[in-house]
């Protein structure tokens, strides 16, 4: 390991900032030259700005009201004042033009929203507990069964009981299914394939056994209602639509009496006693119900994202994959433009997971554990070095040294990254996740972010913004605090988390530091198995075990999104 | 003995003159007039009355507060006048100041100002006739260079771009050049809007004399890993802010 070693964003930079695209004249130089040309060629020069361009006069024309007109910017200093490039993809060779990062933009974000946001997790045990004890009904993998039939006819908006009813077109509907899963190995060998999500199939033998036994012989039924009823209501519609659902199911496929008083008790075990949602609720201020995404637990979408199942043994790659997602669903979308507004917020949040620069400094930190700590970033729990604050000191200051470093060396790196906000998430994510991956503690990690962030703020003598750099200034305090409600553990705490709930920039990174530190130890899951289970599965339009590719897609027009509504509108 | 303020550790030459800009001993380079500042400030035309929010405090009959007789006005606050900003700009590449010692130099020398501090940019707002003091102060010392440095109110993003081929920071909105006397003067105001006279900034530091009077570490110049007490006080920073929360005595 040394730190002249070959920067995996050099070939990328080399591509974005020594060649030519579109017409931007950037051809020649080197990528580390401190010196640069500026033609100021204006947003000609870039080809999906001029498709913008046209696109915003032939609307102007059309409807007698101008719209995009790019030489509004700065009184009539369009953008492009420097030269417009493209951007990679971390961990792919992807380029994509960095308007197509925007989730307007790109149909692969909005689908990874759309199936976080109209998932919920249902057990099936309390209904099979009533229909049983109470009502004396047989349920046996037979019925168990019949009833997912049922239910996968119910679930997208198909009638059952009621004659006469109002029904949803298949064809808009068709990414609406429910699935289960078991820790029980023989009712799982019962139920038809076509209903289950196999642990042992799903997962590497020895996450499958963790994940076994930590849900036990419990079953749950992982839901996904349709997209274009999630998108036309909200997150907190999710459980609503799947228990009204899941309601009429059992009765139908149990033959019980519509009205009976047990019917309750399968209601209110679907809306309330054994549904798990992806996101809680958030206090009034904020006022979101479930399943938004302001309320999704840094656990959980370190569970919700797959990759640590496919690449098991790539702590780092794992936890780069959960950067890309969250910084995607709670810096653009999240406080982007819920909390927000604007679109600004994608320039920013890109930096994370584009041209490889966060991955090479987690790897360099990866090769430093390992050379030093004995194989501390390797997976596995024997080999973990304890957590304390000189372990975090020494990870983070060399992790944080060499990012800074790499931006002085490598100007390109730094005009790339040219907000200080976006300098300080990408150093902060890369501290924080090496040393939760060598400690395997997350609150470790997350300790190393704030120390990464005292030590940025005096080199450059500059950090974020205002609001960002207050955060951080105090985030120290509260990382292993005595009072429960600030010193909670990394895996609980979430967007709406105190002094992170306009934290800009960090909460992917927060997100991929719970992740590393369970992807350091080999865990199967950060927090929640079943959240884990739910999303093991490659029928979700969006695959989960790759996000910065699913964007990449997205970003190239390849991705092919659901919840599409051509079926019912005149054709083009 | 009375009380020495140490002002910021470490032993580099980047150490010392944040030393220096936050205790306000810094060495005169140049001078503005004072009409050229007013116009690239562009809050108001040069010979024209400082615009009021309220009428001088003589004339207001301020009630008796204890507060009010031990703190003396600014002399914007006495005379009424509304508050206005300067923002500064300073190119990472060995420009003279950074934002947060452009706050802190703000704070520690000049009364009744508000310093905001970004990556890019760093804002002093106080009234008026104060924030212009401020900002003659720090425009004709070392903590200003013509090339390295710059007031912008808007798209500052040319502090961490590569520098022009002729040394000076890239401006999105070109307000000052480099012209072939080799003086920098600017053209626009601080928001970039064109101003009826050039506005002479002055030559620009040779690369050395900025690499010795910056306030950055660079690894080209002086590394952030050779200052070890910076890096100790950070570590000692750190410490203290985790333990307090874990057990606050």
């Amino acid at each position: 390991m040394a730190a002249d070693r070959k920067k995996l964003f050099a070939k990328h930079l080399e591509i974005k900032f020594t060649k030519e695209h579109g017409t931007n004249k950037m051809e020649g130089g080197k990528i580390t030259d401190m010196v640069g040309k500026y033609y100021r060629l204006g947003v000609d020069q870039n080809p999906r700005k001029l498709e913008m361009k046209k696109a915003g006069q032939e609307i102007a024309k059309k409807r007698g009201l101008v719209g995009y007109n790019p030489m509004m910017h700065c009184g009539g200093i369009p953008l492009g004042q420097r030269a417009l490039t493209p951007s990679f993809v971390s961990g792919t060779d992807m380029m994509v033009e960095i308007d197509d990062l925007h989730y307007v933009n790109n149909a692969a974000m909005q689908q990874m929203w759309d199936d976080i946001r109209r998932t919920c997790i249902v057990g099936m045990d309390l209904a099979h507990e009533t229909l049983e004890k109470r009502l004396g009904i047989e349920v046996t993998p037979e019925t168990i069964n019949f009833y997912l039939e049922t239910l996968n006819h119910a679930l997208p908006g198909g009638a059952v009981v009621q004659e006469h009813m109002v029904e949803t077109h298949p064809a808009l509907v068709d990414d609406c299914y429910c699935k289960v899963f078991t820790g029980d190995d023989e009712l799982a060998d019962e139920i038809d394939k076509q209903f289950l999500i196999d642990i042992n199939k799903e997962f590497p033998e020895d996450q499958a056994a963790q994940i076994k036994a930590a849900i036990g012989k419990t079953t749950w039924q992982a839901a996904h209602i349709p997209t274009i009823v999630s998108r036309t209501t909200d997150g907190a519609q999710t459980t609503r639509w799947m228990a009204m659902q899941v309601g009429m199911s059992f009765i139908s496929a149990y033959s019980m009496c519509a009205g009976e008083a047990a019917v309750a008790d399968l209601s209110y075990a679907a809306k309330h006693a054994g549904v798990i949602s992806m996101g809680e609720m958030l206090p009034a201020r904020r006022a979101r119900g479930p399943n938004e995404p302001g309320g999704i637990s840094f656990g959980h979408l370190a569970d919700i994202i797959q990759t640590s199942r496919v690449d098991p043994e790539d702590p780092a790659h794992i936890a780069l994959e959960v950067v890309g997602a969250g910084c995607m669903l709670y810096d653009q979308i999240w406080l982007g433009s819920y909390m927000s507004g604007g679109v600004g917020f994608t320039q920013y949040a890109t930096a994370a997971y584009t041209n490889n620069i966060l991955d090479d400094n987690l790897y360099y930190d990866v090769d430093y554990i390992n050379d030093k700590y004995n194989g501390a970033a390797k997976k596995g729990t024997d080999n973990k070095v304890k957590a304390t604050l000189e372990i975090v000191k020494d990870i983070t200051t060399e992790s944080t040294l060499y990012g800074l470093e790499n931006y002085e060396k490598y100007p390109t790196a730094l005009e790339d990254h040219f907000g200080g906000s976006q300098r300080a998430t990408v150093l902060s994510a890369a501290a924080g996740a090496a040393t939760a991956i060598a400690t395997g503690n997350g609150n470790a990690g997350l300790s190393g972010w704030y120390l990464c962030m005292y030590l940025h703020k005096e080199a450059h003598g500059r950090l974020g913004f205002f609001g960002f750099d207050l955060q951080d200034q105090c985030g120290a305090t509260n990382v292993f605090s005595y009072q429960s409600d600030e010193g909670l553990p990394l895996e609980l705490r979430g967007p709406n988390y105190p002094n992170y709930a306009m934290n800009v920039g960090h909460q992917g990174g927060y997100a991929a530091i719970a992740s590393a530190a369970h992807a350091g130890r080999g865990d199967a899951y950060a927090v929640n198995p079943l959240v884990k289970v739910c999303f093991a599965d490659s029928l979700l339009p969006f695959d989960f075990t790759a996000p910065r590719k699913e964007f990449g897609r997205g970003a190239l027009r390849e991705f092919m999104p659901a919840g599409e509504r051509s079926l019912i509108i005149p054709a083009k | 003995m009375a009380y020495k303020p140490q002002y910021y550790p470490g032993a580099t030459s980047v150490a010392v003159n944040r030393r220096k800009h936050m205790s306000g001993d810094v060495e005169k380079l140049r001078e503005i007039a004072d009409d050229d500042l007013v116009m690239i400030l562009g809050h108001r035309a040069p010979g024209s009355d400082y615009r009021s929010t309220h009428p001088p405090l003589a004339e207001m009959g301020e009630p008796e507060c204890s507060i009010r007789q031990a703190v003396e006005p600014t002399p914007g606050a006495k005379a009424g006048d509304r508050v206005r900003y300067v923002q500064f700009v300073d190119s990472m590449y060995n420009g003279p100041s950074v934002p947060y010692v452009r706050s802190y130099s703000a704070a520690i020398n000049f009364r009744g100002v508000d310093p905001g501090t970004l990556s890019g940019r760093q804002v002093i707002e106080a009234r008026e006739r104060d924030m212009e003091e401020v900002a003659k102060f720090q425009i004709e010392t070392e903590m200003f260079d013509p090339a390295l440095s710059s007031l912008r109110g808007a798209t500052v993003h040319g502090h961490s771009l590569r520098l022009q081929e002729d040394g000076v920071m890239f401006d999105m909105l070109d307000r000052a050049r480099l012209e072939q006397d080799g003086i920098v003067r600017m053209h626009k105001d601080q928001v970039g809007r064109p101003i009826d006279k050039k506005v002479e900034l002055g030559k620009p530091m040779s690369p050395q004399e900025a690499a010795k009077r910056t306030t950055i570490f660079r690894v080209d110049n002086v590394a952030y890993r050779s200052d070890k007490e910076v890096i100790e006080w950070v570590h000692r920073v750190f410490d203290q802010r985790t333990k307090y929360g874990f057990k606050p005595e």
